[in-house]
């Protein structure tokens, strides 16, 4: 066994993300993820009305609107457990001085790492949920298809937003039980807390707050952004979401949450840099 | 090669580097020393240009680093941390390909050194079956991929065995004899940095207490020099020889097993010798043994 010069050597960046990446794949991670994304999907879609007494697959803006409500509990806690220790496990290694000791900069270290772990949440979201969007596709027609891909792509984003979230906890606590700790709080918050607050504050107020405060206010939860986008999309379906009642104003526009959406993304990623920076590289 | 002027750092409150001042001199091999805590790895971490001081200068050349001049001197830099717990999933091989692509070296660099290292059906199993020396011996071979000339070991034979010890200084001299190589050993092995070190740097309390070669350090502390002498006849004790070497100033003066233990000032070794020898009659055979990088090392600490 000879080794020899390798030409086109990837950039530190491209060999950061591929080691990520390549870790879930042979962890099976991706697989087992994407698997459980399309059976969850064939499920929701074929069982979802056998409260009614019937099941068959229901239309693709039938599906979205039921897989909305499970996916915002599973995509933020999968992507904030996936990247959580990102920064604590290469310290504890002590593989951290090892990379920051080579012609790498922060942001590329940073950049590598995330790229690697989106790939590996973005690949098993789009085959999860596309594989049975395609089945739906042939059973119930072509009719909901622009958002059912609204609902995929949508997915894929909100995987990334926590993702940029738990790249920031990882990046501010050392200790891993620490992250572990803020990681349950954040998805808690997003998840469950936020929502029950503001309806909270919506009674207490007693309807002072305006339609177009609380959707506003909705926007600082990235979960209630995907929300809202998915909702924008399905119509009449909208009601299987709880947003029905919600009048929402005319400047939401689809436009508007995609560029909140990347806000959400690169807000917490481009904080992550900063407090890299400060806390390993001063 | 890098020159530290009055570099301190702090994190936070704590003073993790007071004043240091030294430089790094091209080609040799500098040892650092000094207890846990005593800021050691805060200055490695600062030759790396991984943190910056929070007062003084890192100089090359007489100028100061930016931080696009760091990243060019890191091409060059080798580094072999200590406690280093590699990718249990990855292979040696895979381990030794990611860091090669994030240095942008190349395990063709190390192909005359890598077989003695780790042989290839070593190479090809995963790290997670390494034994203690063989992730060393990984972590040495990582830390050559990019052919460096400037190489940092943070205590490079822990977990290496006498074998792995001798194996790792070997592959140093042969990569030195082949080119200007400059090494920074930090380690807690006094004998082996002794032995094997241009110059060295003892650290205690964040400050780099004395720097330079070991005879520059003993004159500078003014440690003596010990003096073994097997007398002749052990009834009279050597009664006469350690007169003689009370009156011309010689310390600590014992006498235990037929041999007298004696500590000479280093001013007064030539002075002394001549005196002993006045006595040759009434003794076998003496040792003078130079003081030890261990008696430095406590005469600081």
């Amino acid at each position: 066994m000879a080794f020899t010069e390798r030409r086109g050597q990837p950039s530190p960046l491209k060999a950061l993300a591929y080691k990520e990446f390549s870790d879930r794949l042979k962890s099976r991670w991706v697989a087992v993820i994407t698997l459980g994304f399309a059976i969850l999907t064939i499920v929701v879609s074929y069982f979802g009305s056998a409260a009614s007494g019937v099941v068959s697959f229901r239309t693709m803006a039938a599906t979205v609107a039921s897989l909305t409500s499970l996916v915002v509990y599973f995509i933020p806690m999968l992507a904030l457990t996936l990247g959580g220790g990102v920064i604590a496990d290469e310290r504890d290694r002590h593989t951290l001085d090892l990379y920051l000791s080579a012609p790498i900069t922060a942001a590329e270290f940073i950049a590598g790492k995330y790229i690697g772990l989106a790939l590996s949440l973005a690949v098993p979201s789009l085959l999860g949920f596309s594989i049975p969007g395609v089945i739906l596709l042939l059973k119930t027609g072509v009719g909901s298809m622009g958002s059912y891909m609204v609902f995929v792509v949508n997915s894929v984003a909100l995987g990334l937003v926590f993702l940029s979230i738990s790249f920031l906890t990882s990046v501010m606590f050392y200790e891993r039980s620490k992250v572990v700790g803020f990681t349950v709080l954040v998805w808690l918050v997003f998840t469950i807390v936020y929502d029950l607050g503001l309806v909270g504050v919506l009674i207490a107020t007693k309807g002072a707050l305006t339609p177009g405060a609380f959707i506003v206010m909705l926007l600082f939860n990235p979960v209630d952004v995907y929300r809202i986008l998915n909702f924008t999309t399905i119509g009449e379906y909208s009601v299987l979401m709880g947003l029905a009642s919600v009048d929402i104003p005319g400047f939401i526009r689809p436009s508007v949450l995609w560029a909140v959406t990347v806000a959400w993304i690169a807000a917490p990623l481009l904080a992550s840099y900063y407090f890299f920076k400060k806390r390993y590289m001063k | 090669m890098l020159n530290f002027v009055r570099v301190t750092k702090y994190y936070n409150d704590i003073k993790a580097a007071d004043e240091v001042s030294f430089e790094l001199v091209e080609g040799e091999m500098f040892g650092l020393v000094g207890p846990n805590g005593s800021g050691k790895s805060t200055l490695l971490r600062m030759m790396l240009g991984i943190i910056k001081p929070t007062e003084g200068q890192v100089l090359m050349g007489g100028s100061a680093l930016k931080d696009n001049d760091w990243r060019e001197f890191r091409r060059l830099i080798g580094y072999m941390p200590e406690r280093v717990s590699f990718y249990d999933n990855l292979s040696g091989k895979a381990t030794l390909e990611l860091f090669a692509n994030i240095k942008g070296g190349s395990i063709g660099n190390i192909e005359d050194i890598l077989p003695q290292l780790l042989p290839w059906e070593v190479l090809a199993r995963k790290v997670g079956t390494y034994s203690k020396g063989m992730r060393q011996r990984l972590n040495l071979a990582q830390s050559l991929l990019n052919n460096p000339g400037f190489l940092v070991l943070d205590e490079p034979t822990s977990g290496l065995d006498p074998i792995g010890t001798r194996l790792l200084y070997d592959i140093l001299d042969g990569v030195r004899e082949r080119r200007k190589l400059t090494v920074v050993l930090s380690s807690h092995m006094l004998a082996e940095v002794e032995e094997k070190v241009n110059r060295v740097g003892i650290m205690k309390d964040g400050a780099l207490k004395a720097v330079g070669t070991l005879d520059e350090l003993y004159r500078g502390l003014n440690l003596p020099l010990r003096l073994i002498i097997m007398v002749k006849n052990h009834s009279l004790q050597g009664a006469e020889i350690r007169e003689t070497l009370k009156k011309e100033g010689a310390l600590n003066i014992t006498y235990a097993g037929g041999q007298i233990t004696a500590e000479l000032p280093v001013a007064n070794k030539l002075k002394m010798l001549a005196a002993i020898l006045g006595h040759k009659e009434d003794f076998v055979d003496f040792t003078l043994r130079q003081p030890s990088l261990e008696e430095v090392f406590f005469g600081i600490h």
